[in-house]
């Protein structure tokens, strides 16, 4: 079963449209998404939480129509933290924990302490009053203590330190672990996808390049740095992008399958293969 | 939408205490205009817990949990009625306290005086809160005025009408059956109209 499935999802606004979105999220699994500011990640996010209507196509979240009214207690099963934690300002911890309580059926009160406590928040200090980190950090703990089967970030990790956001990842890492669990993970530290997530989705323009298993996206390119008519010598499509090194050097993204075996080749990491395609699709 | 409600409470309990204190003075002071600006006065507070929703954004929030448009809307009414409710008990009981304490030689509270200005600030909540729905409080600033202009000119109309009536009530009672009827009309027809424009957000 796929946690997430989106089929031909089209969505337009004024100078921006996202363009027949298809894609799914094994359950189970962590997927990254990635994409520039405005490709369409929050839109997409917006869109299978049901809080934006497509205007074509369907977005199917835990097996039900986001855009159906039994959606409503599918969401008792979602944690979603967003690109800012938009809690009332005036609100503390312990009014977070008790509105959100009377939210979620199945709120636990004792995890949610233990989280605050994990993540060194103050119970009384008022939310406009946190930095963005502490912020993010009780947003995480809120979208962590109802029990939720799928978890949906936006960005969950910018704004915290290293070591916090490590521990977070591993956090999301154990969640994981029970069979059913699966992540939605959009963020533009490309490390943290590359740690934590199975799949990485690719959003262009309102267009998604690809969803592909992260290990076989590893497989399937590399990186090859040489000389640019090495580069040229190579059989067409081999070459997905390429950046001068200077002195008529280059450094380019390939399909590893399309390069004579014997040729030195790099492992790319995530974000050489999205740079680079970013690149490619930017050049095309 | 016990949620919401205690949202808004802790929202504007702490936000507002200024604000909820001269709810209070208002409902002593004596005299028809005072008590009446405190009861329709307090149909404003959901604007404002609208209005701090907005600055947090609370919304976006919102919209990603198990809130229905129908929960969000009705809490916003149903808080505006609590508001009410408070202040029209709060001036009843205080009226009544410094009128047999302090101020002995005062007339107490109209009942009929405060139903009339609790059914005035219902109308103006069923009036105004599609609209605050529709446009956001940002964008709805000239409504404001218009909820300000609706809240004082209530509050003067209901002390004429009082004024008027010193003689046998006639114009009281004569205005309190329609003002219920209204109330209980407009809300019928506004919250379904809240819920309705709240949705189209999502489209």
């Amino acid at each position: 079963m796929n946690a997430i499935e989106l089929h031909h999802v089209t969505k337009h606004f004024p100078g921006f449209t996202l363009q027949d979105l298809s894609l799914a999220v094994p359950s189970g699994t962590i997927c990254g998404l990635v994409g520039e500011n405005g490709a369409g990640k929050s839109t997409t996010i917006r869109l299978l939480m049901g809080a934006l209507r497509p205007d074509g196509g369907q977005c199917t979240v835990l097996g039900t129509d986001a855009a159906s009214p039994e959606f409503l207690s599918v969401k008792e099963d979602i944690g979603v933290v967003l690109d800012e934690a938009y809690f009332p300002e005036s609100l503390n911890a312990l009014q977070v924990g008790a509105v959100m309580a009377r939210t979620y059926r199945r709120w636990d009160g004792k995890q949610y302490q233990t989280y605050l406590a994990r993540f060194g928040l103050p119970e009384k200090k008022q939310f406009k009053d946190f930095s963005r980190g502490m912020k993010m950090k009780l947003a995480i703990a809120v979208a962590l203590s109802h029990s939720p089967r799928l978890l949906v970030l936006d960005e969950a990790t910018s704004g915290l330190d290293p070591i916090v956001r490590d521990e977070v990842l591993e956090i999301f890492n154990e969640f994981t672990r029970e069979e059913d669990h699966s992540i939605l993970l959009s963020s533009h530290i490309l490390s943290d996808l590359e740690k934590l997530c199975d799949y990485i989705a690719f959003l262009h323009q309102g267009r998604l390049l690809f969803c592909d298993e992260k290990d076989r996206l590893l497989e399937e390119y590399a990186i090859f740095v040489g000389t640019a008519d090495q580069a040229d010598s190579l059989q067409e499509g081999a070459v997905v992008a390429r950046e001068s090194s200077g002195f008529g050097g280059v450094r380019c993204l390939v399909k590893r399958a399309l390069v004579p075996a014997g040729w030195e080749l790099e492992r790319p990491t995530v974000e050489d293969i999205v740079l680079f395609l970013v690149k490619g699709a930017k050049q095309q | 939408m016990s949620a919401l409600l205690l949202k808004d409470y802790y929202v504007i309990f702490r936000q507002m205490r200024i604000f909820l204190l001269l709810i209070l003075v208002f409902s002593c002071i004596p005299g028809t205009f005072y008590s009446t600006f405190a009861v329709v006065y307090a149909s404003m507070l959901p604007y404002t817990a609208l209005a701090y929703d907005e600055r947090s954004k609370w919304d976006q929030l919102a919209a990603m949990m198990p809130y229905s448009a129908r929960d969000v809307v009705l809490s916003k009414y149903v808080f505006g009625w609590i508001s009410v409710a408070i202040a029209a008990v709060g001036t009843f009981v205080l009226q009544t306290i410094l009128s047999f304490v302090w101020l002995s030689d005062v007339t107490g509270p109209s009942i009929p005086v405060i139903l009339l200005s609790v059914c005035v600030a219902v109308c103006i909540l069923d009036i105004t809160l599609p609209l605050m729905f529709r446009f956001g409080v940002e964008k709805g600033r000239l409504l404001m005025f218009f909820i300000i202009f609706l809240v004082c000119a209530s509050a003067g109309g209901i002390a004429t009408i009082e004024q008027s009536s010193l003689d046998g009530g006639f114009y009281l009672s004569f205005s309190l059956v329609p003002a219920v009827i209204a109330a209980a009309v407009l809300t019928a027809v506004s919250i379904p109209l809240a819920i309705r424009l709240y949705g189209r957000r999502s489209r």
